[in-house]
């Protein structure tokens, strides 16, 4: 007799039981800790880490402001690596006016990057 | 459950254990050393977590780079004045259950620096140490046997009643106050309520 | 390298009213050195350093040295007529010499390949007066080494461009390699204590 289950039932089944298993052994180690190990906060054992000696300032600081064009730069070959990828896996399939799309798109990236190298944004003062 | 009835299930392949057993079981096979070392001794320490000496084969291959991952301290090699309240604030910021390992002369007693002005004559002053290991440096057999020392005593720590240890009774406190810098000295020089000069009591 | 002498005689001549002394060693290496006083210090170093037939270009060490107030005897020889006999009889002085500090720099020629020159600097006595001009500003090698005499000794490097204590902790008050340094009193039991521990010893522990 066959039986109509949905396909959907059996991801619903795995989800709960994955996150079950991932819940059931932080839920038994809080239970333990509330009834076996007490909690021991204080000031110098929550103080910051700082190699033993006693932190001076703040954390909280300005970054160069240079740090963020880098940011964006590695930005682009970050979006780049991500479309070229599938590209590159499904070329042997793909119409030429693909290719040619591709094409353009990374003649778009390097135009950027070449915008940003002749501002001098490589080049770290 | 008497050891009679667990010796005769285990012959039948049914294993029985506590939680007690298992807790500290899981405890001392995953003891994470901090990852710091203050002089010689240090080397030796290095040499006995790589592949000859293999600290790994106890579950504390991982040295902890920050002290909230580390389980254990080693304290390896001469603790200077100067180092002294590091390696207290260290120890305190390091989360319960925390054992402490005095490596060498140095770090039990000063060692051959003893009577100089700017050596701590043992980090016992200032922390409850669990085992001292002579030697100058010990080899990392000794460090071994420490380990196999401190992984005895872990076993045998109860977890309810009177003589559970420390970091299960909520009352007693986590951190050791940290000593200042004085005009002469460490101020205090130890700490009187885990450390007080040796007595000597002579025979006949 | 030239003797001590011919050193000596040059800077003389360089410096007119240098005083320049050369300290004897009656040690078994007997090697001499050079005492300069605090005025012309700076401009002797830099002569050492850059005259072409010394080239000192390399401070290996700079230690302190502590010399307590002494008396020194000293025996000498005298010839003198007794009851019409001439005979020679031996004769002690003392005098007192009042104690200061040292501090000794081993200059060497990494160019030239020669050296050591001790160069020793002292300072006018052992507590208020505790200076020597710097020799940083001609050896940069001097500055941690100088900031170690300073923080061991307690003298006060004039010209130093970071005079801190090194090894101690700041808030650190005594110069724990000064000979009359008394160490704070906590001796704790040992076996075999000898010598200045036995005495300690046996303060603490009586028998």
């Amino acid at each position: 007799m066959p039986v109509d289950y949905s396909p959907y039932l059996f991801i619903v089944v795995m989800l709960v039981g994955a996150v079950g298993f991932a819940l059931a052994p932080l839920g038994l180690a809080w239970l333990w800790a509330k009834k076996y190990s007490p909690r021991k906060p204080g000031p110098g054992k929550n103080a910051i880490y700082e190699c033993g000696l006693e932190s001076k300032g703040d954390a909280w600081m300005q970054f160069k402001s240079e740090y963020y064009l880098y940011a964006l730069i590695f930005l682009i070959f970050d979006v780049e690596t991500i479309f070229v990828l599938p590209f590159a896996v499904a070329f042997g399939g793909l119409a030429p006016g693909a290719c040619v799309a591709m094409m353009i798109f990374l003649l778009l990236l390097v135009e950027g990057l070449v915008w940003a190298w002749q501002k001098g944004v490589l080049t770290w003062s | 459950m008497d050891e009679g009835l667990r010796s005769e299930l285990s012959k039948q392949g049914v294993f029985t254990t506590t939680l007690e057993d298992l807790y500290n079981w899981g405890r001392k096979n995953s003891v994470w050393p901090l990852g710091f070392g203050l002089a010689c001794c240090a080397i030796e320490m290095i040499a006995a977590s790589m592949a000859r000496w293999d600290l790994a084969r106890f579950g504390a291959e991982v040295f902890r780079p920050s002290p909230r991952q580390a389980d254990l301290m080693i304290v390896a090699g001469t603790v200077t004045k100067k180092m002294a309240p590091q390696v207290v604030r260290l120890y305190n910021q390091m989360p319960e259950p925390k054992y402490v390992i005095a490596m060498g002369a140095c770090a039990i007693s000063g060692g051959p620096f003893k009577q100089g002005y700017n050596v701590l004559k043992g980090i016992d002053r200032y922390l409850p140490v669990d085992v001292h290991i002579p030697g100058c440096p010990p080899r990392p057999e000794a460090l071994l046997h420490a380990f196999m020392t401190l992984q005895r005593k872990i076993d045998e720590q109860a977890l309810t009643g009177a003589q559970r240890p420390r970091h299960l009774v909520a009352e007693a406190p986590s951190e050791f106050p940290v000593p200042e810098f004085g005009a002469h000295d460490l101020v205090p020089p130890a700490n009187p309520e885990i450390w007080q000069p040796p007595e000597v009591v002579r025979g006949e | 390298m030239e003797t001590l002498d011919q050193i000596k005689a040059r800077v003389e001549a360089a410096f007119p009213g240098a005083s320049v002394e050369i300290v004897p060693n009656a040690g078994v290496g007997g090697q001499r050195s050079l005492l300069v006083d605090h005025a012309h210090a700076l401009d002797v170093a830099r002569f050492l350093r850059e005259d072409p037939a010394l080239r000192l270009d390399y401070a290996s060490n700079v230690t302190g040295v502590d010399w307590l107030d002494a008396v020194i005897k000293e025996k000498r020889k005298v010839k003198q007529v007794i009851a019409g006999v001439e005979r020679e009889i031996e004769e002690t002085t003392e005098r007192r010499r009042p104690g200061y500090l040292e501090v000794v720099y081993h200059l060497y020629s990494m160019e030239l390949k020669h050296g050591p020159l001790v160069l020793r600097l002292r300072t006018a006595n052992r507590a208020d007066n505790a200076r020597v001009p710097s020799l940083t500003p001609v050896w940069r090698a001097a500055e941690f080494q100088e900031r170690e005499a300073y923080d061991l000794y307690g003298i006060i490097f004039d010209g130093h461009p970071d005079l801190r204590r090194i090894l101690m902790w700041d808030e650190f008050r005594d110069f724990p390699m000064r000979k009359d340094y008394v160490e704070p009193d906590d001796y704790e039991y040992e076996p075999t204590p000898h010598d200045d521990v036995l005495a300690k010893a046996k303060r603490h522990y009586q028998p």
